[in-house]
C-alpha cells in the first residue's frame, strides 16, 4: 500500500515535470516569444508562429521526449536482461553499433524506405543487433553474466563500431557537422518525419515490454528457476533482446548516440520504486523522456549556438556511472 | 492530339500567371514570382553579390560571417554556415532564401521541409562558377541586368589578368596553406586549386582527388615547393603561421621557407567564390609572376 502511495506521488511528479517541460520547450528559443504569441496561433493561426512553434519546437520536444523515452526503456530491459544495473543501449555498444549502421546505409545512398521502415533504421538494426550478439556471446559463461566481461567487452565493440562510423564519415563527409551529429547526437534538424519514424515503434515494443514484463520478473531469479517457473525463458530472451535493440537503433538512426540516458534513468527508477519491472518499464520511459527533453532544452540555451546533447547527457552519466562502478564490491 | 493538350496544360502549368520556374543547383524546383524583398542569404559570398547587387536593402538576414560590405555587419545574423538558426529565419519571414553548398546538406534538407523559398547554390569547381553564380541570382532576384554588368566588369578584370601572364614561361610550385597552422590544403576539384592555376603557378597538392586535406610532411618536403601562399584572415594571423613554417624544423629544407617565398593572401577575398575572388586571382598572379605586373595598380 506505502509502496503504491509513494508511486502514485511520483508519478505526480513525473508529470508535472513532463507539462512544465513541455511548455518550457515550447516558450523559449532564440526568437523571443511569449504566451501570447502562442495564444495568437491558436486564434488566427499565424503561418510564421506555426512553424517556429510546431514544426521546429514541438517537434524538437516530442522527438527528444520519444528518444529518451525509447533509450531508457532499451536501458530498462537491457538491465533486467543482463541481470545488471550497469547495462544500457551505450555501455553495452547498441548506440554504437547502430549508429554505424546507419552512417553506412546512408554512405552507400540508400535512401528508401520498406514498408514504412526506413533502410537506414534497418541498418541501424541489423549492426546494432550484431553488436549486441557479440557482447551477449562474449560475456556469457555457463549461464552468468560477468560483469566485467560484459561492460568490456562492450566498450571494445562500441569503440570498434565508432571507429567505422568516423572512418565512413572522413570518407564522405558533407562536413565536419555530420560526424558531431552521428557521435554526439542532437535534435536541432528534427521534424514530424522522424517523430512518425520513432512514435510508433516506441510504442508498439513498449507494448510487448509491458507484456512480457512478468516473464523479465521471473529471468531475474535465473533462467533455471524461470523454466521451472513456466517462462519460456528461451524465446522471451530473444523478443527482449530484440525489441531492445530495436529501441536503441531507431533512436539513434534520428538523432544520433547520446549516451548515458539509457544507463542512468533505469537505474535510479529501480532505486526509487524497486525491481518489479511491469512498473520500471513504465517509469524508465516516463523519465528518460522527461530527462532528455531537459537535456535539449539545456543543449539549445546553454550557449548562443547550439550543444550537442551527447556532451550535456555524458557529463551528467559518466560521474554517475562511476559512482555506481565505486559501490560495487 | 491528347499528348499536345497535355504539353499544352503543362506549358500553362509551369509557365502561366508570370510564373516561371526554375531549377536550383541541387535540382529542386523554385518558383519565380515577383522580385523577392526580404532575402536572407547563407553565405558571405553570396551576401557580397547581393550587395553587389543593389540589393542591400533587401537583405534581412546573413550568417555570421558576412563581414563585407560593412553594411552587411548591422543586417540580422541567423547562426553560421553550418549551425543556422531555423527559428530566426522563419521569424525573419523571408521570400527568398539563397543557401551555398558550404551549408550541409541536413540543414538544406531541413529547410525545405519547412516549405521556405529556398535556392541554393553550387561551389563549384573553378573560377568561373563565381561569374554563374551571380548570373543565377541575378535571375532569381529579377536583376539580370545589374547582374550581367557585374559580370561583364569581372570579367574584364579577370582577362586583364591573364593577358598579363600569357607570357609566362615557369610555372613555380606552389603549396596553399588554408587553415593556419597545421597543412590543409585543397585537391582537385576545388576552386581554390583553379585559381592557383590561373595565375599560373602549379599547386603541389592538385592531383589529388580531394576538396580539402590535410597534406602529408613528407610529401611536401618531396614536393619541395618552391612558394608557399598562406591564407590568412589578417597581417597578424599570417605572421602566425609564417613563423610556424620557419620554425618547423622538418621545413626547413623546403625552397619556399629558405628563400623567404612566404606571403600573405587574404582569405576573405579567395576563400569565399564572390566578386572579390577575381581580385584575389591578381594578387596571387602579382606574388608568383611579379615581373609581369610592373606597371603600378
Amino acid at each position: 500500500m506505502k509502496s503504491r502511495t509513494k508511486k502514485l506521488r511520483l508519478l505526480l511528479v513525473l508529470l508535472i515535470l513532463l507539462v512544465t517541460g513541455f511548455l518550457i520547450s515550447l516558450l523559449e528559443g532564440p526568437v523571443e516569444t511569449n504566451f501570447n504569441d502562442l495564444w495568437n496561433l491558436i486564434i488566427n493561426n499565424d503561418s510564421t508562429f506555426r512553424t517556429i512553434f510546431i514544426d521546429l519546437r514541438l517537434s524538437r520536444a516530442l522527438l527528444a521526449f520519444l528518444v529518451g523515452a525509447s533509450l531508457s526503456l532499451s536501458g530498462a530491459i537491457l538491465q533486467g536482461y543482463f541481470q545488471n544495473p550497469m547495462a544500457g543501449p551505450f555501455v553495452v555498444g547498441v548506440s554504437s553499433g547502430a549508429s554505424f549502421g546507419a552512417v553506412l546505409c546512408i554512405y552507400l545512398g540508400l535512401n528508401i524506405r520498406i514498408i514504412g521502415f526506413s533502410l537506414q533504421s534497418i541498418f541501424a538494426f541489423v549492426s546494432g543487433f550484431a553488436i549486441v550478439s557479440l557482447v551477449y556471446l562474449l560475456s556469457q559463461r555457463k549461464g552468468v553474466f560477468k560483469v566485467e566481461t560484459l561492460l568490456l567487452t562492450g566498450i571494445a565493440a562500441g569503440a570498434l563500431a565508432s571507429a567505422l562510423t568516423s572512418f565512413l564519415i572522413f570518407l564522405k563527409a558533407d562536413s565536419f557537422e555530420q560526424a558531431v551529429f552521428w557521435l554526439l547526437g542532437s535534435f536541432a534538424l528534427s521534424d514530424w518525419n522522424q517523430i512518425t519514424a520513432v512514435a510508433p515503434y516506441f510504442f508498439l515494443c513498449f507494448i510487448i515490454a509491458q507484456w512480457l514484463a512478468r516473464d523479465m520478473n521471473l529471468l531475474v531469479l535465473g533462467d533455471d528457476v524461470a523454466q521451472s517457473l513456466g517462462c519460456p525463458v528461451n524465446s522471451v530472451r530473444k523478443i527482449f533482446l530484440a525489441i531492445s535493440t530495436f529501441l536503441a537503433a531507431s533512436s539513434v538512426s534520428v538523432s544520433g548516440i547520446i549516451g548515458f540516458v539509457g544507463l542512468i534513468v533505469p537505474h535510479g527508477i529501480r532505486i526509487l520504486i524497486g525491481p518489479d519491472h511491469r512498473h520500471l518499464f513504465l517509469f524508465s520511459s516516463l523519465t528518460g523522456g522527461i530527462v532528455l527533453l531537459y537535456s535539449d532544452l539545456l543543449a539549445r540555451t546553454l550557449l548562443q549556438g547550439e550543444l550537442p546533447i551527447g556532451i550535456i547527457t555524458a557529463v551528467v552519466g559518466a560521474p554517475f556511472f562511476i559512482y555506481l562502478l565505486s559501490q560495487r564490491r | 492530339m491528347l499528348v499536345v493538350f497535355l504539353l499544352f496544360s503543362l506549358n500553362a502549368v509551369l509557365f502561366g500567371d508570370q510564373q516561371k520556374i526554375i531549377k536550383d543547383d541541387l535540382d529542386f524546383p523554385y518558383i519565380l514570382t515577383s522580385p523577392p524583398q526580404r532575402i536572407i542569404s547563407l553565405a558571405p559570398n553570396i551576401t557580397e553579390i547581393l550587395f553587389d547587387l543593389d540589393l542591400g536593402e533587401k537583405v534581412v538576414g546573413v550568417t555570421r560571417y558576412c563581414d563585407f560590405p560593412e553594411k552587411a555587419l548591422k543586417k540580422e545574423k541567423i547562426g553560421g554556415m553550418i549551425d543556422l538558426n531555423l527559428e530566426k529565419i522563419i521569424a525573419l519571414k523571408p521570400d527568398l532564401i539563397i543557401g551555398f553548398r558550404g551549408n550541409p546538406l541536413r540543414i538544406i534538407e531541413r529547410l525545405r521541409g519547412l516549405h521556405v523559398p529556398l535556392f541554393v547554390l553550387e561551389i563549384g569547381t573553378n573560377l568561373e562558377t563565381v561569374f554563374i553564380i551571380i548570373e543565377k541570382i541575378g535571375t532569381i532576384t529579377q536583376k539580370e541586368k545589374k547582374a550581367e554588368i557585374l559580370v561583364e566588369s569581372l570579367k574584364k578584370k579577370y582577362n586583364k589578368t591573364q593577358a598579363a601572364l600569357r607570357n609566362v614561361q615557369h610555372e613555380p610550385r606552389v603549396f596553399l596553406s588554408i587553415h593556419g597552422t597545421g597543412l590543409w590544403t585543397c585537391g582537385k576539384g576545388s576552386f581554390l586549386n583553379d585559381l592557383v592555376e590561373k595565375a599560373r603557378g602549379v599547386n603541389i597538392a592538385g592531383n589529388i582527388p580531394r576538396k580539402w586535406l590535410h597534406y602529408n610532411r613528407e610529401q611536401l618536403i618531396h614536393d619541395n615547393p618552391e612558394v608557399i601562399i598562406t591564407l590568412s584572415k589578417s597581417q597578424r594571423e599570417f605572421s602566425n603561421v609564417k613563423d610556424w613554417i620557419k620554425n618547423e624544423a622538418h621545413l626547413k629544407g623546403i625552397k619556399a621557407v629558405e628563400t623567404d617565398r612566404i606571403y600573405f593572401l587574404d582569405e576573405n577575398l579567395a576563400a569565399r567564390p564572390g566578386p572579390r575572388l577575381i581580385d584575389a586571382l591578381e594578387e596571387l598572379a602579382r606574388i608568383l609572376h611579379p615581373q609581369f605586373f610592373k606597371e603600378e595598380r
